[in-house]
């Protein structure tokens, strides 16, 4: 992105030759610029708790200066808006001006800063979203040693995903449940997980209230059978509706998504959604660095922060470059079909059109695009 | 004041006026339902650049046309480990059936239907080995070895032939490439055993005490 088009003040803490009489632009010198550069040092984590912290349940990063500070808001709100940002600046300023650190922790302070400042994903440009993503993969890269790669492919023209449910092949063994957890990057510490398997007596019907979604005996038991419930990918997502912030939306292709940086942590969504198809992160996700999936979507599998809303976003990373989701991948039975509705020879198309089809609560107009059948 | 309350009786009206023009579909193309949306939208439909070629790997796949439907399945001859079956049954079964002949095929135990409906020669040719043989007596290639299973199992081959049973190979973009019956099902023992579930999350049995 070039500079001109930016809609921040920006900083070029990291780049040399901007000024040959030292690394920092305050102006002096000799002697750097700070009058103890130490001394008002904080560490990575200090920092980002410490910003976190100041802007937890607001709006925590806004679409560029003016968009921060010119709207109205209360006292409170703004000062604690200031905070954050100023926050940001004094750790950018302290970290600039001082002659130990080195050219890398420069680095991560603009990043820093263009991150606090960026705008919401659903608005950028295809270029703002490169940057972006290139920010965050250099961002893990100084703070971790390590290189992901991080996607933002857009939605493909002519592709609407759906996804179809056979509940008389699934056995419930849930190797669904571990290949999401592995491929999405969740919460080892609260074993987060995406998908339920509910086990459901015969002859019952669709009783979720006496259904068992974390049942432990050899499966198939008998006199039961198995349905899984996840992220349905509405057509009109009530979640959307409520969201004060427009932190998550539909992509062209039918995927729901959550732009994490942008969610302020409300959980509108999780109380909206008829199908507890979203889940919340209470404490900051932890992931054995050994078990991180290195391939990852913007709005996918990335590591999300603490107070952010997650779901299953059909593996965005994986869709649309056109693997299957890890679930469907992952399930022995061939119980679970994905593909493209909008595509007449699709075998998901073959399935709403042969099969005898039907969705969850579909009384409630959210359109799901998952559909559940029999043999 | 009365003035006042003209005025907005009349702004009352007007928002009510342009409520009955706009209310119905608040959203930019909106359909009645998503089966309208997909059926609109598939009618322009002409194919994407998304392929999931690079995702079948190296399996060994050949093509075969069911029905209406193409699609690609996995090659099955040369996965199979004592194939080709002549290099050992060189004479037809009835002339090698002795008891001083060593005995083959010991590890394989024949569950599938019972002994009435089935035996070995109901699928292997005794006359050639290298085939398989449908109920009419038929050769029938152990490539195309579904053409021996949907003899019976009718329904499960409509509902493959679709997609609606089996496991995809690679990813759900064309080219459809899809198992076929024995890479699941062992023909000689079809049914599964039961098992452990892959998880058990024990943070949810302590939020639910």
């Amino acid at each position: 992105m070039s500079d001109n088009n930016k809609k921040w003040f920006s900083l070029n803490l990291a780049r040399k030759a901007h000024k040959s009489t030292g690394s920092c632009n305050c102006g002096k010198t000799s002697g750097g610029c700070g009058t103890s550069s130490n001394s008002h040092h904080m560490t990575d984590d200090e920092f980002a708790a410490a910003a976190i912290n100041a802007s937890i349940g607001e709006e925590r990063t806004k679409d560029g200066f003016e968009q921060v500070f010119d709207v109205k808001m209360d006292r409170r709100t703004a000062f604690k808006k200031l905070t954050a940002s100023l926050l940001i600046g004094a750790g950018a300023v302290s970290t600039s001006c001082s002659v130990i650190s080195g050219d890398e922790s420069k680095e991560k302070a603009q990043i820093d800063w263009e991150e606090q400042f960026k705008g919401n994903y659903k608005l950028m440009t295809d270029e703002e979203k490169e940057a972006t993503v290139d920010r965050l993969v250099r961002s893990y890269q100084l703070r971790t040693g390590k290189t992901i790669s991080m996607s933002s492919k857009n939605a493909e023209e002519d592709v609407l995903f759906g996804y179809a449910f056979n509940i008389s092949k699934c056995q419930g063994y849930m190797d669904c449940v571990n290949a999401c957890v592995e491929e999405n990057n969740q919460d080892r510490d609260s074993q987060m997980q995406y998908i339920r398997i509910h086990e459901m007596k015969d002859g019952k019907g669709f009783n979720f209230n006496e259904a068992d979604d974390n049942y432990y005996h050899e499966v198939p038991a008998q006199g039961h059978f198995y349905m899984g419930t996840q992220c349905f990918h509405c057509d009109n997502p009530p979640c959307v509706e409520v969201c004060p912030v427009q932190a998550t939306w539909r992509e062209d292709d039918g995927l729901v998504v959550v732009d994490y940086d942008w969610c302020v942590g409300c959980r509108y969504c999780m109380a909206a959604c008829p199908y507890d198809g979203r889940r919340f992160n209470w404490s900051k996700p932890e992931v054995p660095e050994a078990e991180i999936n290195h391939n990852q979507h913007y709005l996918g599998n990335r590591m999300r922060k603490k107070g952010v809303m997650e779901k299953c976003t059909f593996c965005v990373q994986r869709s649309r470059a056109g693997k299957n989701p890890a679930c469907v991948e992952a399930c022995p039975t061939g119980a679970r079909i994905f593909g493209n509705l909008l595509d007449p020879n699709s075998t998901i198309r073959w399935v709403l059109e042969n099969k005898k089809v039907f969705r969850l609560k579909e009384d409630l107009g959210t359109e799901p695009k998952f559909w559940y059948f029999m043999d | 004041m009365k003035n006042n309350i003209d005025i907005m009786s009349k702004i009352v009206c007007f928002s009510f006026f342009l409520l009955a023009f706009f209310s119905c579909k608040h959203h930019e193309n909106e359909y009645h339902s998503i089966t309208d949306k997909i059926e609109a939208e598939s009618k322009n439909y002409h194919g994407t650049s998304i392929s999931s070629e690079a995702y079948i790997g190296d399996i060994k796949t050949i093509e075969i046309t069911e029905g209406m439907h193409t699609f690609l399945i996995p090659e099955r001859k040369s996965q199979i480990k004592s194939y080709a079956c002549t290099e050992c049954h060189t004479k037809p079964l009835t002339q090698m059936q002795s008891k001083d002949l060593k005995k083959a095929h010991w590890d394989i135990k024949l569950d599938h239907a019972n002994a009435n409906t089935m035996n070995c020669v109901t699928c292997h040719n005794p006359d050639n080995t290298d085939d398989l043989k449908s109920l009419t007596g038929k050769s029938i290639d152990f490539n195309n070895s579904h053409n021996l299973c949907s003899q019976c199992h009718t329904k499960q081959f409509e509902d493959w032939k679709g997609g609606a049973h089996g496991k995809r190979i690679g990813g759900w973009a064309p080219p459809r490439a899809s198992m076929t019956c024995v890479n699941c099902h062992n023909p000689h023992k079809p049914h599964f055993e039961s098992r452990w579930p892959a998880r058990f999350n024990t943070q949810k049995v302590k939020e639910r005490e």
